[in-house]
């Protein structure tokens, strides 16, 4: 029931740093998913494609990759990696 | 030209930022607008409930929360015998009153000792709290495990419990089978009447509103799951007739619906609603010990909202007890309903407030069409109502603090929203 509330704090990270950076357009979003995220790929990917509805991220690419460590200390986290910019 | 693309490493966390935001707009010192805003995203439950059968309902619908899952059982389950013409009697009605009971303690005792009271205190959280009151965040947490230990028992498991279905429960018990049970509720008894003691000298704001309250009034019984629905101010209908008094409207700058009176215009719903218009149907022990601690036969002042609570809690503890003391094990756990073409309605008292459900089904028993009205949403309105009013007071502190004095103020409905510590968002503008 989070997802909402989540996705909106990614994208005004990434729209704070594509702003930071000059860019136009967000090309391009890398995020891990930690092996325990309480979201799946798909569904992460349908709330991505939401947010990013009608902003300077529309039609960018996502890239997730699905951590597997259970151990890992952001096991239960979802990362973003990184950002692809248009300047 | 083509565009140069860069890419930027940033290892950022994502963090749930908060299930609520408050817009305040002031101009000269004076409020000129509040709107409490909810990120929670609909969530389309009624739809998808349509073209299921009747007996799936109150396992569909219980996970519309994590908190009040019972709840919503009952709701649905009371709407769909309310559909097939049947009310149940005798210990099968019981043992509902008791899950219900089971979820009031584990909620409210939630609500008072890691929420509510932290606000009182200066705390920002129970955990901090615990460094300084060690012994009553333990009362509090081993209060709310006798809720739990009622859910669990009688539900088949603490949260989303199973054993419940139209018609009575999946499975049922022998007498003995509460024997560890009732010696614990000895305990949580007196641990409430403590709890009623402890509130009730908390430091409370002056903020005495003028409210209008719906709850629903059994003829004896404090409510759980029957009655009529009835208000400070002549409201006085069946609950079939929730539709031509109540509508939900939407406004654009929240995803949860304002629910408002036909007639007039917000209300208010929940334990203090419960407790002014039903005082004369606590149990004895809650009512002296509510008188006992100054609450008086009614409360306006929401911040007190916390002893109304805890009294609810000692209700619920007493009522328990009252319940497994003359309890026998049913013939049988359930009785076998036909579905029909039919319309059913239920409201029933959630820890929050009324929980409405309307259910059509057809003739094969499936759902047609489904309509749930919960308590916060029945709330919102009165919430922004208050800020309206108590925000004033409090135009000269800093941001920070201003933020946690609403927090306070709209936490004082338990609203779904406020679990977080820090769940609200607050703009501030001043022009």
């Amino acid at each position: 029931m989070h997802e909402h509330s989540l996705m909106k704090d990614l994208m005004s990270k990434i729209f704070a740093v594509a702003h930071e950076q000059g860019g136009t357009t967000v090309s391009g979003v890398k995020v891990r998913l930690g092996a325990l995220a309480h979201i799946s790929a798909e569904h992460f990917k349908g709330h991505f494609v939401e947010a990013a509805r009608g902003t300077s991220a529309e039609g960018a690419r996502l890239d997730v990759e699905l951590m597997d460590d259970t151990n890992d200390p952001l096991a239960q986290e979802i990362v973003l990696d990184s950002v692809e910019i248009e300047e | 030209m083509t565009k140069k693309t860069r890419t930027i490493k940033v290892d950022y966390l994502a963090r749930v930022e908060g299930e609520g935001a408050l817009y305040i707009k002031i101009k000269d010192d004076v409020v000129q607008d509040v709107k409490l805003k909810i990120f929670e995203p609909p969530r389309f439950f009624e739809a998808f409930l349509q073209g299921r059968d009747f007996r799936e309902a109150p396992d569909i619908t219980a996970r519309i929360c994590g908190i009040c899952p019972v709840a919503y059982q009952m709701s649905a389950i009371h709407a769909m015998e309310n559909a097939l013409g049947i009310q149940l009697e005798g210990p099968l009605r019981e043992i509902r009153r008791l899950m219900y009971c089971g979820e009031w303690i584990e909620s409210h005792v939630l609500h008072i000792y890691m929420l509510h009271a932290p606000d009182f205190l200066g705390y920002e959280d129970a955990v901090r709290m615990a460094k300084d009151h060690k012994e009553i965040v333990e009362r509090g947490l081993q209060l709310k495990k006798i809720g739990n230990e009622i859910v669990s028992l009688v539900g088949g498991r603490e949260i989303h419990p199973i054993n419940a279905r139209v018609g009575g429960f999946y499975k049922v018990f022998a007498k003995t089978e509460f024997d560890g049970l009732k010696e614990r509720l000895k305990w949580a008894r007196d641990a409430a009447l403590e709890t009623v003691r402890w509130t009730a000298q908390l430091p409370f704001p002056e903020f005495e509103q003028d409210y209008e309250f719906v709850a629903l009034r059994h003829p004896e019984e404090y409510p759980f799951n029957e009655g009529r629905l009835v208000s400070n101010r002549g409201l006085d209908i069946a609950v079939a007739d929730y539709e031509n008094h109540f509508v939900e409207e939407h406004v654009e700058h929240s995803n949860a619906l304002h629910s408002v009176l036909k007639e007039r215009d917000s209300y208010f719903v929940g334990p203090m609603a419960r407790y002014n218009l039903n005082f004369e149907r606590l149990s004895p022990l809650a009512q002296e010990a509510a008188l006992e601690s100054g609450l008086g036969r009614e409360c306006n002042n929401p911040f007190k909202s916390i002893v109304v609570r805890s009294v609810e809690v000692l209700y619920a503890c007493d009522e328990a007890l009252r319940i497994l003391e003359s309890y026998e094990k049913p013939d049988r756990p359930h009785i076998d309903l036909e579905p029909r073409e039919s319309v059913g309605y239920s409201c029933t008292e959630a820890p929050r407030g009324i929980l409405y459900h309307r259910y059509s089904i057809d003739a094969q028993g499936r759902i047609l069409n489904a309509r749930i009205v919960p308590p916060t949403s029945q709330n919102q309105k009165t919430i922004e109502n208050d800020l309206w009013k108590f925000v004033p007071k409090f135009l000269d502190l800093p941001e920070e603090k201003l933020t946690w004095q609403c927090e306070q103020a709209i936490r004082n409905y338990d609203p779904c929203i406020s679990c977080a510590t820090h769940f609200l968002k607050l703009d501030l503008e001043r022009v």
